[in-house]
């Protein structure tokens, strides 16, 4: 009897997660699913199944075929920027220079606000328009004239991702750093003696040591990345056009400002699709590679 | 050796510098603009102002509710990470410590949502918010932010791998309940993970725009961040006061940052070494 009332009493600690999780994870997830294959608009009762018409209608949509292309090129565009220059600033600030905490810090702290406010804040360095900071600096400095940054649909999309790039590097860093400094020193001792130069270093230890961050770093980049709302949202509306849109900014507009259930939910399933792919394709590939270079 | 390497070390002071200074200049455009008047501003956006002023920053207290919106920041915040701490350590108690069918059970279906995107479960969330009258109520927001209590549960989990079985098998023969083990040995045991939960919470809810925008409708009601959104539109001609909101809401935040810096770096390491 006893028995029973400790087991009774282990699943009182398990109730609240479950409660929480089942009803604001689980039961929207798989009404999400049911939704998608009706017409439901929030309103009317009675709604129809429409089968796939909601999928279909995800690629005959401007807007959501522009959001799904626009989220995958800032999702990789960010990343492949991201950690092209978190490792090298990583390596630089695990040196031992003077002002080493101060540049530590200031590469860190965009990661802290919100990510509105950093876009709100960088709008005024874009603004398209002569007075716009960042054209500015080009009529002084090089006497070209103002450049459309947040109008021109290339140029609009290169700003999300530098702004979002500026934001989370520093953040990357410290992760790689962390890494770098659990790399005992013996090894770059006996490669030098061995005779490898600085380089040689970075390549045969560094890098393969450094892969495992990578794994994690990469992963963290592409899920962030494809859950992008503030950031284009906040500078350019989602604009030009359907340019700068997120599926995240479709999910919003279409299903909660428009009431088309039905089609935002069959988004959301793609979205999660989309999701699931890469993060299981990625984290395999990587891992793999871990063991190559290991 | 240690000479010739302090000496090309400075080398990389002289290189960090402009990089330092090209991270750091969207800081400086707004603090810096924050003390001109609009048209000190608009003609010359860079530079010092030619003459300081300080009635931006008397302006925003009296024009608009921050200090409204920081309190209700301050308590979504404080309640959901209290409770999402809470709820994601006292999960994975049973789990570690007590593992059988039901409680394996209970963790695979965790694990089955763990990768599952908010943005996937909006639309019928936004329905069960509104049925659920949770619509443009602080504790609906609160009760909605518990469900990161998950995230923190996975944490914890990990984390209580590491304490030793024998701790809560003595205390038992002990006759210490399943309550009071969780309470008196286990909880403060977790104050590392506990830390580094706090932060990564607090950094989310505070920060976090999409969900108050969509759940919080009267202005009474605004966040810091859903305040800086609402204040865009109303001060689209005035420059300096935006930038001002903009500042004076930075400030809480710099502040935990400065207070947290070494628990945040430690942090990043141990989910990254973990993960």
């Amino acid at each position: 009897m006893a028995k029973y009332v400790r087991q009774l009493q282990y699943l009182l600690f398990l109730l609240p997660i479950l409660a929480i999780y089942s009803l604001f994870t689980i039961y929207p997830l798989i009404k999400s699913f049911f939704l998608s294959f009706t017409n439901f608009d929030g309103y009317t009762k009675a709604y129809d199944f429409v089968g796939l018409k909601n999928y279909v209608r995800i690629f005959v949509d401007d807007a959501i075929t522009s959001a799904i292309s626009y989220t995958l090129f800032f999702t990789f565009g960010k990343a492949l920027l991201v950690t092209l220059l978190a490792i090298p600033l990583a390596m630089i600030l695990d040196q031992k220079f003077l002002t080493r905490n101060i540049h530590r810090a200031i590469f860190f702290f965009p990661s802290i606000p919100s990510g509105l406010l950093l876009a709100y804040i960088w709008g005024f360095i874009l603004a398209p328009i002569s007075s716009g900071i960042l054209n500015t600096v080009l009529r002084e400095l090089f006497n070209i004239g103002p450049q459309p940054w947040l109008a021109d649909p290339l140029l609009a999309k290169l700003s999300t991702i530098v702004v979002a790039t500026w934001a989370i590097t520093g953040w990357h860093a410290v992760l790689y750093l962390a890494f770098l400094q659990s790399i005992p020193k013996d090894y770059y001792e006996a490669a030098s003696i061995d005779g490898a130069n600085r380089l040689q270093q970075i390549r045969f230890i560094t890098i393969p040591l450094l892969a495992p961050a990578m794994t994690v770093s990469v992963m963290l980049l592409l899920t962030g990345g494809l859950k992008v709302f503030e950031i284009p949202f906040a500078l350019t509306k989602g604009g030009p056009g359907y340019e700068t849109y997120s599926i995240t900014q479709v999910i919003v507009q279409r299903g909660i400002s428009e009431t088309q259930y039905g089609l935002a939910s069959a988004m959301s399933i793609v979205f999660f699709v989309i999701v699931l792919a890469i993060a299981i394709f990625q984290v395999t590939v990587m891992q793999r590679r871990e063991q190559g270079l290991q | 050796m240690t000479k010739t390497s302090e000496k090309r070390l400075w080398i990389i002071d002289v290189l960090m510098l402009p990089a330092g200074l090209i991270a750091f200049f969207p800081f400086y455009m707004i603090i810096v603009n924050t003390f001109k008047t609009m048209q000190d501003a608009a003609k010359s956006p860079m530079a010092l102002p030619s003459k300081w002023i300080f009635t931006n920053y008397v302006q925003v207290f009296q024009e608009t509710s921050i200090i409204r919106s920081f309190w209700n920041s301050l308590t979504i915040t404080t309640f959901s990470v209290v409770l999402i701490v809470l709820i994601g350590a006292m999960a994975a108690y049973p789990i570690v410590f007590n593992a059988n069918r039901l409680t394996r059970f209970a963790m695979l279906y965790l694990l089955a949502g763990f990768m599952i995107p908010f943005q996937t479960t909006l639309i019928p969330l936004f329905q069960l918010m509104s049925d659920l009258r949770l619509i443009d109520k602080i504790y609906g927001l609160i009760i909605l932010y518990m469900s990161g209590s998950v995230f923190v549960f996975f944490l914890m989990m990990g984390y209580m791998k590491s304490i030793p079985r024998e701790l809560p098998e003595a205390a038992v023969i002990d006759g210490c309940s399943v309550w009071g083990i969780f309470w008196r040995i286990i909880f403060p045991l977790l104050k590392p993970i506990t830390i580094t939960s706090i932060i990564f919470q607090t950094m989310w809810i505070w920060n976090d725009f999409l969900a108050p925008m969509l759940f919080l409708n009267s202005s009474s009601k605004s966040t810091l961040v859903l305040q800086i959104y609402r204040a865009k539109s109303e001060f689209t001609v005035n420059w300096p006061m935006f930038m001002t909101l903009t500042v004076i809401t930075l400030v809480p935040i710099f502040i935990f940052f400065i207070i947290m810096q070494k628990h945040i770096v430690k942090g990043i390491a141990a989910g990254a070494v973990k993960g």
